[in-house]
């Protein structure tokens, strides 16, 4: 938030899509309904790991569907995550196999004129298996010689071998790690386990595809990602890409589970192109539950400090179960060095990350992108440390985080930038008198059945993946910024809004730029055909690179239009400035100094129409070269119930350095949303398997992946938000990201409030009232008292 | 075999012939083309399904459309009167409750049905009205202040009335 005052920055808005969504007219990739279109089915595997032997469609023909064997789709091996660059790219993927390697896995696909129908031709199939041993753990996977998950890879081009199921590995080394570790007078190591969590976005993925009869296709998907999805349709049924137009639809929720194309999107697009025409699949949750997940992570982390608190070195080792397939681990593999190494000064470090394949569902980026998985046990590591040496966590975390003029690398290490704006001293300073650190309790000094706990955690995102130098992975946004004759203007990029204000502070920053009232700013509808490459809304990038781009060409457009309104005021165009006029609801253009000396937008844009000058009209792709730290700050504090295990939340104050804050309801939104899913993530939330059945434990039924709803969250007045009050001298009129960094130190936060209230440091996460009530007696075993959770009145039988 | 009967959505009769396990979201989104009603799970776990029946909030993926003949539905798309937001659409746009929007239309039902019986609301009864609907974006507090803020705003015009 920065101290500048602004027409409309840092002011709330009823939001531009707002009245649609209330009303039940927003349309979602659920609601697309088009002329003479069939219903798809997915075959999904029963099986964690077999082969097809035979497959008998002919009951589905009968009935007259449409279908779609492994044969019938391109077998070519692609990517689902187009976002990093070729020859960073693994390629395991096709469209359908014969070869399923998870329960859900498609296999094969019917369409037929009503879902019923379809639902019937697919119980038709017939399928004989070969079954294969299947993996479900990280050991098991890696002791595996031969029926590998994939027993061929292609990094870009190039066939790789893969052996124990080995997906990728990654190193980053940094100075002499020996020679810090020997430096230090302290070390503390761990090791952390963080779940396997469900998206559980609230519209299950789904797509509608229409072939065109100049041989081209329409589609209308779930995705994060119009332009990547329209090159790799293209690429896969040959197409050329003039003639595949991606549809921007708003999606019930993506949490990065779009960032990739879903398989759903590709078997629509092949069934449509079999069937000839247009095609709808919608997935059930159960499928959905199967089709993505987040990364969970397991790892060591080492870290040598002196007896000051300054780090000396320190050690990571991660193995990651990526699932039956690579959704890009390698680049999953480098953001967990990078968010460890973004966090804190490290002089000298060593990262090593193991990706493994195991057949169940396959993991992708989920707010954060390794971050809450990293920070988790960064920040338990800091407190820990600490506390060895007597020092504030607080002033720990100050005299050591990468702040101000440092260099950072939180998107992995090919993508470094300078940090320009820094209020993490703010943060944890203003939070920590928010939520009274200086009285929190002292764990040793509780007694009795509920603990109180108050718990520090700070971490930050990055605000997209730009860098002076491109690295791995591509960040650009293209947009078209054009003044309509009436004194409106029009937005035009394929950047999405996943609901938390992007376009909405994309408009916000036009309607300033331009001196125009907010409602005389629209966003255009986009598809693939009418817009310039946009890498997807992800990585925390929608405000700074996205809205930056927009930013950016909209200042190409006022060029133009300024010149033609000196050509009218006859004043040169430097000396015009502009303002909104809302009572008229209009622009206006004025020569500074000489404010009665002015004219509106419109007549400006009128009278360059009826002259032939043309249109202030500009087009243009624009990448940031730098991705700058969106910092913030949690402070939790929690009731636990020391005979029950239960975790109750209290109070939340959260802090965040967004640069300027855009829009402040929407921003406030992100953080109370990041805190929900992230104590989901740290109390709650996974996904197991069953070994036997190769079956989700959940059986994909929703009864049974648990979540927090509205009755385990603190009321509202219990939830602070403050923001730092900064300004990013790179960004969009100061501005920096939001989203993911309202995650990634929730979990580690909720931890530390229940170590301050228990005592006891948990590593792996969720922590579930079991863990909790195991830990704390296996604490009062070793102290020699009586175990909680047996009321005292009863007698031992 | 199908069932002749008459649902009254919004204040409009539709008679329809439906089949016995026909569920009443299906017809609402597919029959009737009222795509506010959402599908999220299928099993009345997450809610997006809301409507009400007679004034109660129901999941209408666990309703057999025969079931509700004759008695009065209220879909998302029944709160606008002549262009005016109900005060709860409002009140969920002006306090940000609303994110991606797909879990929006059954919230505000379920929130309708509280604050038809119960105009005053506390924070606890707000949160076990909702405790049925599941937003993955919001973490429900902006939810909770705007069926506050509606709360306030019914009243109000409820005294202007009077």
């Amino acid at each position: 938030m920065s101290d500048k005052t602004y027409y409309f920055l840092g002011k709330d808005f009823p939001r531009k899509e707002g009245r649609a969504r209330v009303t039940g007219r927003e349309v979602y990739p659920s609601d697309v309904v088009l002329p003479g279109m069939l219903y798809g089915k997915i075959l999904r595997s029963p099986r964690p790991h077999a082969r097809i032997k035979s497959i008998d469609f002919s009951g589905a023909q009968k009935l007259g569907a449409v279908v779609l064997a492994p044969n019938d789709t391109p077998q070519e091996f692609f990517n689902v995550r187009q976002v990093s660059v070729p020859r960073s790219t693994y390629k395991d993927w096709r469209i359908l196999s014969d070869h399923v390697r998870q329960v859900g896995d498609p296999y094969a696909a019917v369409a037929a004129e009503t879902e019923e129908l379809a639902e019937q031709a697919a119980e038709a199939v017939q399928v004989e298996w070969e079954l294969l041993p299947a993996y479900f753990s990280i050991e098991e996977a890696m002791a595996a010689e031969d029926n590998l998950i994939h027993d061929k890879v292609y990094l870009q081009d190039k066939e790789i071998p893969i052996q124990n199921n080995i997906a990728c590995t990654r190193e980053v080394t940094e100075g002499d790690v020996d020679k810090g570790f020997a430096e230090a007078e302290v070390i503390v190591e761990n090791e952390f386990v963080t779940p396997r969590v469900y998206h559980c976005q609230v519209e299950p993925r789904g797509c509608t595809c229409r072939p065109e009869p100049d041989g081209g296709i329409t589609v209308w998907p779930s995705t994060q990602a119009l332009h990547n999805t329209r090159i790799l349709l293209g690429q896969l049924f040959d197409i050329p890409l003039n003639k595949v137009n991606v549809i921007r639809i708003t999606g019930g929720g993506h949490f990065g589970s779009g960032i990739h194309t879903n398989p759903v999107i590709l078997i629509t697009v092949a069934l449509a192109l079999k069937a000839g025409k247009p095609v709808k699949i919608l997935q059930s949750r159960e499928e959905d539950l199967y089709d993505h997940c987040r990364y969970p992570t397991r790892y060591t982390l080492k870290i040598g400090a002196k007896k000051d608190g300054t780090l000396t070195a320190g050690q990571m080792k991660a193995w990651v179960d990526i699932g039956s397939h690579h959704v890009q681990a390698l680049a999953f593999l480098g953001v967990l060095a990078g968010w460890w190494h973004s966090l804190y000064r490290l002089p000298n470090m060593r990262y090593q990350g193991v990706a493994v394949y195991t057949n169940k569902a396959p993991t992708c980026a989920m707010q954060g992108y390794g971050a809450p998985q990293v920070t988790f046990g960064v920040e338990t590591t800091m407190t820990i440390l600490a506390e060895k040496l007597n020092l504030d966590p607080i002033e720990l975390r100050a005299n050591n985080y990468v702040g101000l003029g440092e260099i950072f690398w939180g998107q992995g290490p090919t993508i470094r930038s300078l940090i320009h704006s820094d209020g993490v001293k703010e943060l944890l300073y203003t939070g920590a008198e928010k939520i009274g650190w200086d009285k929190r309790p002292d764990p040793k000094a509780q007694s009795g059945r509920l603990r109180r706990g108050i718990g520090v955690a700070r971490g930050f995102h990055t605000s997209g993946t730009g860098a002076p130098v491109p690295g791995e992975v591509k960040d650009f946004t293209t947009v078209q910024v054009k003044v309509n004759e009436d004194g409106s203007i029009d937005i035009l990029t394929a950047l999405m809004d996943h609901g938390g204000g992007t376009l909405d502070a994309a408009a916000k920053l036009v309607a300033e730029e331009f001196g125009v009232p907010f409602d005389k700013v629209g966003i255009s509808p986009a598809d693939t055909r009418s817009t310039g490459y946009d890498v997807c809304t992800h990585a925390t990038r929608g405000v700074y690179c996205g809205a930056g781009a927009v930013l950016d060409v909209a200042q190409d457009t006022k060029k133009i239009l300024l010149d033609y309104a000196s050509r009218i005021l006859n004043a040169p165009a430097d000396s015009l400035k502009t303002r909104p006029d809302e009572a008229e609801n209009e622009g206006i253009i004025y020569v500074e100094g000489m404010p009665e000396k002015n004219i509106t937008i419109r007549e400006v844009a009128q009278t360059a129409m009826n002259n032939d000058w043309g249109t202030a009209i500009s087009a243009r792709s624009v990448r940031k070269v730098n991705c700058p730290p969106a910092y913030t700050t949690f402070f939790v504090e929690v009731e636990v119930d020391m005979e029950t295990g239960m975790v109750r939340i209290l109070r939340v104050v959260a802090g965040s350095d967004a640069g300027t804050v855009i829009n402040p309801a929407l921003a406030k939104g992100q953080l109370e949303g990041g805190f929900y899913r992230g104590a989901g993530m740290a109390l709650l939330e996974d996904t197991d398997y069953d070994p036997k059945t190769g079956q989700l434990t959940n059986r994909g039924l929703l009864t049974d992946y648990k979540m927090l709803g509205a009755v385990d969250l603190p009321d509202p007045e219990k939830f602070e938000i403050f923001f730092a009050h900064t300004y990013e001298p790179t960004g969009p009129m100061g501005a920096k990201g939001i989203g993911e960094a309202a995650l990634n130190p929730v979990p580690a936060a909720v931890a530390a409030a229940i170590h301050n209230a228990t005592g006891i440091w948990f590593t792996k996460l969720p922590i579930l009232p079991e863990d909790i009530l195991r830990a704390v007696r296996e604490e009062r075993k070793r102290d020699g008292k009586k175990a909680p959770g047996k009321p005292q009145a009863v007698p031992e039988r | 075999m199908k069932t002749a009967i008459t649902l009254n959505v919004n204040g409009k009769e539709y008679p329809l012939e439906v089949k016995a396990n026909e569920i009443l979201l299906n017809v609402l989104r597919d029959r009737l083309g009222l795509m506010g009603t959402k599908y999220g799970c299928g099993i009345g776990e997450c809610g997006d399904c809301t409507v009400l029946l007679d004034g109660k909030a129901i999941l209408s993926c666990q309703s057999l459309a025969f079931t509700a003949d004759g008695k009065k539905i209220t879909t998302i798309e029944g709160l606008e009167h002549n262009g005016s937001l109900h005060p709860l659409q409002q009140a969920f746009i002006d306090e940000g409750a609303v994110q991606c929007g797909y879990c929006t239309p059954g919230m505000i039902l379920s929130a309708k049905a509280l604050l038809d019986t119960k105009p005053d609301p506390s924070d606890q009864e707000i949160k076990q009205a909702i405790r049925g609907n599941f937003c993955r974006c919001t973490g429900y507090t902006n939810i909770i202040r705007a069926i506050k803020t509606a709360s306030e705003k019914i009243k109000d015009q409820g005294r202007k009335q009077t």
